[in-house]
């Protein structure tokens, strides 16, 4: 299965640098790729194609992670960056700075996505680690938490009076003209959400029995819920910085990464970064391909192929 | 391994649950906590198993103060099937056995090993639901997923086997099988101390009874003819009976 998803992510990265409104044979394609084609060729591959294809794959790989790693340490099938509100303290610095009111110094703009995506990955920590708050209160928090910021970050882009194709494309979740600058800040804030993710899986594999159950095995599941919630947190504020609010993906990806592999937290865990760069990267492809030379967000695409699809897995997925 | 409790007290809310509390829990057979709800039965499991920490008195397995280990620490020694233990749906029965294997420590594995397989084969035979193992959890009958939690314990290979009254709500037929598993088990390689307010089964079964009244032990011992004639039918009498064995 991950070796057909690593084939699908090749074929996704070849229609993503030899496609588009400009065109490119092959022949071209392969000089470039190798270094030695034509300058036109080059700036098509090398600047703007392949930067937006490696944008596509990061943010994809960071809602799938984020989404997986919520759903399972909260035991909550609605667990999802942008539904809990994660993402939210990110959209509202992105917000503010396309409204000009912070900087808008990449790293640091990065850095404050993940700060305030933190403060409210601390926010559902707390409320996950309360005894008797059900899986539908934490996705109630979490979706009041998410409309809160959401109302902020619309105040401040209609405060400072922006509705340009930028903050449409910011509210509709897309990677349009993502060029390197954008995407190397991402790459160690990605490294370092799954960095601190992998020492709590094996933990987190038995959250699925209960706290005490788990605790009882030594698997400290306070610690192990707040290291998960912060990887999420870092991942979908690095997402939210990428590519803006796209939906679905973090609410999808981890539910079909297990049907596709079942609950063993650690195949589901490579599952979810595989499958969330693949979907990310394709919805990509079909936002800026199906209307060339004009194109429509990404976000738009995944909700559409995400909601019934959505459907579909809600009457299939088991849960608590 | 032996289990001794020494002077075990815990107060909540300014309330004592537990009181004094001094016993022993010999290194094999099965050994039975009774008491009414409210007795502090669950409360000294979970004191044991390093949930809650005594408010004074320690406990010791051997030689060694148990109750100044670490949960993680005493999750070596202890499996415990707690008395509402949840049913994940999406879980097959094997699935849920093998998350008995966890270890705390140790570097995240990828695959699940031959041994940890074969483990897992081995407890589900014994505790009679080898033909369950590809079933959902949610598609067995109540009494063969308290079998399936028991094989659950009996996977991780730790010494004591802590069961919090695992039986409530199974039928009279249901309860004397896992009764004689339990002991079958425990005649061999565990100790198993099980709450349970079933006192005849318990008076049949068990290899020691330890009573509990409003959190303190009234009786230590083997099972006693004379205790069931104290108790009668049912541990409600347990509130009558003066302290004996003590």
């Amino acid at each position: 299965m991950a070796a057909a998803l690593c084939l699908l992510l090749v074929i996704g990265v070849f229609v993503g640098i030899s496609m588009g409104p400009a065109e490119l044979d092959f022949s071209r394609l392969l000089s470039a790729v190798t270094g030695q084609g034509d300058d036109a060729a080059m700036t098509l591959v090398w600047d703007l194609r392949l930067p937006r294809v490696v944008a596509a794959l990061v943010a994809g790989a960071c809602l799938g992670v984020a989404g997986f790693l919520l759903q399972t340490s909260t035991r909550n099938p609605l667990g999802d960056p942008q539904l809990f509100g994660l993402g939210g303290g990110a959209a509202v610095v992105q917000a503010l700075a396309i409204a000009g009111i912070v900087g808008r110094g990449t790293w640091g703009l990065y850095t404050l996505s993940v700060i305030a995506s933190l403060v409210g990955a601390a926010i559902i920590t707390f409320f996950a680690s309360r005894r008797g708050v059900s899986a539908a209160r934490l996705a109630l928090i979490g979706v009041s938490l998410s409309a809160l910021t959401a109302a902020i970050g619309t105040g401040a882009l209609a405060g400072a009076r922006v509705f340009s194709q930028q903050s449409l494309n910011f509210v509709g979740g897309s990677l349009a003209n993502r060029g390197w600058p954008d995407v190397m800040p991402a790459l160690p804030f990605l490294g370092l959400g799954l960095v601190a993710a992998v020492p709590v899986l094996r933990n987190l594999s038995v959250l699925a029995l209960g706290d005490q159950v788990a605790a009882n095995l030594g698997a400290e599941p306070g610690r192990t819920r707040a290291v998960a919630v912060a990887s999420s947190g870092i991942l979908g504020g690095t997402a939210v910085a990428i590519a803006g609010m796209v939906g679905f993906v973090g609410l999808l990806v981890p539910h079909v990464a297990r049907l596709l592999v079942g609950h063993d937290v650690r195949t589901s865990f490579i599952m979810s970064v595989l499958l969330g760069a693949a979907v990310l990267l394709f919805a990509d492809q079909v936002s800026r391909l199906a209307f060339m030379p004009s194109e429509v967000p990404a976000g738009m695409i995944t909700a559409l192929l995400g909601a019934p699809l959505m459907i579909y897995v809600a009457r299939r997925v088991q849960w608590n | 391994m032996e289990l001794t409790l020494q002077g075990i007290s815990f107060v909540r809310h300014d309330k004592a649950v537990l009181s004094d509390v001094s016993a022993t829990v010999p290194a094999r057979g099965l050994t039975c906590l009774l008491g009414t709800n409210g007795a502090g039965k669950t409360t000294l499991l979970r004191v044991v198993s390093g949930e809650l920490k005594p408010t004074s008195g320690r406990y010791f397995i051997d030689s060694t103060d148990a109750s100044a280990l670490s949960r993680k620490e005493l999750a070596r020694h202890f499996a415990v099937i707690p008395q509402n233990a949840p049913i994940p749906p999406y879980l097959t029965v094997r699935e849920m056995v093998g998350l008995g294997r966890f270890k705390p420590r140790g570097s995240p594995k990828w695959r699940v090993s031959g041994q940890d397989r074969a483990k897992v084969d081995a407890s589900l035979s014994r505790c009679r639901v080898e033909g369950l193992g590809d079933r959902r959890l949610d598609e067995v009958s109540g009494g063969e997923q308290r079998r399936a939690w028991l094989a659950f314990g009996l996977v991780s290979d730790k010494y004591f086997l802590v069961l919090d009254e695992t039986l409530d709500g199974m039928d009279v037929f249901g309860k004397r099988t896992f009764f004689e598993l339990l002991k079958d088990i425990a005649s061999r390689d565990k100790s198993i101390v099980l709450a349970s307010h079933d006192l005849d089964l318990v008076n049949e079964f068990a290899d020691k009874i330890i009573v509990l009244v409003g959190g303190r032990v009234v009786f230590e011992g083997p099972p006693d003819s004379d205790l069931q004639k104290l108790l009668g039918s049912s541990p409600e009498s347990a509130y009558i009976i003066p302290d004996k064995g003590k």
